[in-house]
């Protein structure tokens, strides 16, 4: 199943070090891939250095594109994490 | 410039971490030195691809004991930080897409991965963002840890400087300062870095002395062979005189001589010398902080901190995980008492629970309130914790309450529990002493109202100090305005300990305070019942304690009280230790 979700960064200093790290450990297990979309940017959401190569602030918009058996729950998940600013 | 060889030359900088070094200069600066490009040949290829994978275990295998270490260390921010350095070294872009690289060009792996770092420089310099263009020193904080592995010939890591090194660095970081091997590394000097730095919080932790603000350009234009860093007062010499090296010579003697008394002192009691016996127990945050409370003779744990049982970031531990984790500590107390604080996440303690984004977290939604708010947690710990005391002497302790509301409040709920506890059949303690912290100023102030609902007080004076003198201890900006022997600090403490009295309830100290030895008479003094410091402090105050005596603590306490500065306060304290306990030379100078 190949699922796409658009998501807003909330954090005050963007994807920086600390969300970046949940995102990785939130997919880390999951039998899906996933990549964001940035800018025109695609990206492989499992990598960190990627996610931080991408710069995005407070409030840029983010594609997520996930395709695998656990695509629903995986969009759940991500979305739930953005939406709760990673916890910050 | 004529003579600069020989003569003697004095530095002073801002002392960081006590103690006294002796020894030769070291100058740790990043290794820039280039990887050459080698072909491999093909039969090979593999074998070096394992190379560099090894490189990235060993670099990951540090990492994590790094992590372990600084979690119970409470850096709670540089295990943040080591966390998403677990994640690069996971990245498949530092890993199987290096490997691939070495395979496509027949490069060796060192030139390969210096390559690729190379390149993510590249791609992170060309971020309009300064604040994301920074983040590149994270990689090259890993990629020296990894190609320092692959270049084993390569001296970058301080785990193997020579004897006797004094390592100078423009900055240290949490790493180097965790890797320095404590049988070589004498002292640590740099330009950059605060008391309250990760790098400082380790060195503190090793006991290695350390000094900061100094000019390390000036200091690398000297020739010299011996230097002496005297981590008590910041200064460092250059080029000794026979004089002053024979000086430093038998302080560095009577020093390791002192340190091997205190560790007789650990069996005895905790007894003034006219006979007055106070509590001297442990804060504690992992089950091997129990062997070493037994080993130094501790009288039990004054301050279990549970927040730090569980990593910040992981799911919430659950009552059963909680109730095994607080039965292990209590069958290991081997019947001495034991105070357990519940959770205090918030300030710099962050959850996942935690709430919304807050401007000014430490007058936020912590501790207590937070606890409060999430009732459920907060019953589902205190289930734990009675389920647990049926095993044991425990007492809980609310943290950060600041009006008589709070502590009412968790006491009816603590209530609660336990009745829905003992209805479903579980075994509690028949009795279970409640106690509060006391850190915040208003608590302090109505401790005479607190008191009548309390079986015991423990001050908390990192935070009291910190809320009382409206400074943030980690702003090195403000370091000079952080002083605990501050006259309203004292004050505080005393109508604190006078109310308790008045209800007959014991006080404890538990903050950094409480560790430090040249406070020890003035506490007793005060009518401090307990003491309760990190258990590697316990012999230091220990052997304060039976270097005093209440009669000469309590003339202190009226001398104390009529000084207006911390200044002065503090130059009493320390005359006062030198007199009581001359043959300390880590805290007398």
């Amino acid at each position: 199943m190949k699922l796409v979700c658009k998501i807003r960064v909330k954090n005050d200093l963007g994807l920086h070090i600390r969300p970046a790290t949940a995102i990785v450990k939130l997919l880390q297990n999951c039998n899906c891939d996933v990549t964001f979309t940035h800018k025109k940017e695609v990206i492989n959401a499992k990598s960190i250095l990627n996610i931080l190569m991408l710069a995005a602030k407070q409030n840029s918009q983010i594609t997520i594109t996930a395709d695998g058996e656990d695509a629903e729950q995986i969009i759940n998940k991500l979305q739930n994490a953005f939406e709760n600013r990673f916890g910050e | 410039m004529r003579g600069l060889e020989n003569e003697e030359f004095l530095f002073v900088g801002t002392p960081i971490c006590r103690g006294i070094a002796i020894g030769r200069p070291f100058f740790f600066t990043l290794a820039e030195n280039k990887a050459l490009e080698v072909s491999i040949d093909p039969t090979n290829i593999e074998d070096e691809i394992v190379r560099y994978q090894c490189a990235v275990t060993k670099t990951r295998e540090e990492i994590k004991s790094l992590h372990k270490y600084l979690k119970n260390e409470r850096a709670f921010d540089a295990v943040a930080i080591l966390d998403a350095h677990l994640q690069m070294m996971e990245d498949p872009l530092l890993t199987t897409s290096v490997e691939t690289a070495i395979r496509s060009t027949g490069k060796n792996a060192d030139y390969v991965f210096q390559e690729v770092i190379k390149e993510y420089q590249n791609k992170f310099n060309s971020i309009a963002d300064p604040f994301f263009r920074e983040r590149f020193k994270d990689i090259q904080e890993i990629a020296q840890r990894v190609t320092c592995h692959l270049r084993q010939n390569v001296r970058e890591c301080l785990a193997d400087t020579p004897h006797d090194s004094i390592v100078f660095a423009t900055d240290l970081t949490t790493f180097d300062t965790a890797q320095a091997n404590t049988r070589y590394v004498g002292a640590f000097v740099t330009r950059n870095g605060g008391a309250t730095s990760h790098a400082a919080i380790v060195a503190k932790a090793k006991g290695i002395p350390y000094v900061s603000c100094i000019d390390l350009e000036h200091v690398m234009r000297l020739k010299s062979s011996i230097v002496i860093v005297d981590g008590r007062t910041g200064t460092i010499i250059f080029n000794p005189s026979p004089a002053t090296l024979g000086k430093y010579q038998q302080l560095k003697s009577q020093l390791s001589t002192h340190f091997q008394k205190l560790k007789e002192v650990g069996q005895l009691e905790a007894e003034t010398y006219d006979g007055y016996r106070i509590r001297l127990s442990a804060n504690i945050e992992t089950l091997v902080d129990l062997e070493t409370l037994h080993q130094f003779g501790g009288n039990g744990v004054g301050l279990l901190r549970t927040e730090s049982l569980f990593s910040p970031g992981d799911s919430f531990p659950s009552e059963k995980e909680q109730f095994n984790l607080y039965h292990q500590f209590v069958k290991k107390m081997q019947g001495l008492p034991i105070v357990i604080r519940t959770f205090d996440f918030g300030g710099d303690k962050k959850f996942q629970l935690q709430p919304l984004e807050e401007t000014n977290p430490f007058l936020g939604c912590r501790a207590i309130r937070l606890m409060l708010k999430e009732k459920d947690i907060f019953k589902n710990q205190l289930r734990a914790i009675l389920r647990a005391s049926a095993h044991g002497d425990i007492s809980i302790m609310f943290p950060m309450i600041s009006t008589l509301s709070e502590l009412l409040e968790a006491k009816a709920i603590l209530k609660e529990t336990q009745q829905e506890l003992i209805a479903a059949g579980e075994k509690v303690a028949d009795y279970i002493p409640v106690g509060c912290m006391i850190e915040v100023p208003s608590a302090a102030i109505i401790a005479d109202l607190l008191a009548k609902e309390c079986d015991f007080f423990s001050i908390g004076t990192n935070d009291l100090v910190q809320y009382a003198l409206a400074v943030d201890r980690s702003n090195n900006a403000l370091s000079d305005l952080y002083r605990p022997a501050h006259p309203s600090i004292i004050r505080l403490i005393k109508l604190v300990v006078s109310e308790a009295n008045h209800q007959g309830i014991p006080v404890s100290i538990c903050g950094e305070v409480a560790a430090d030895p040249r406070f020890t008479p003035l506490l007793l003094g005060l009518g401090v019942h307990e003491l309760s410091v990190a258990p590697r402090y316990l012999t230091a105050i220990k052997n304060a304690i039976r270097n005093t005596s209440v009669i000469e603590a309590s003339k202190l306490v009226e001398k104390v009280l009529t000084l207006a500065s911390s200044t002065e306060i503090e130059g009493l304290l320390n005359r006062e230790y030198r007199l009581n306990v001359p043959d300390d030379c880590f805290y007398n100078c």
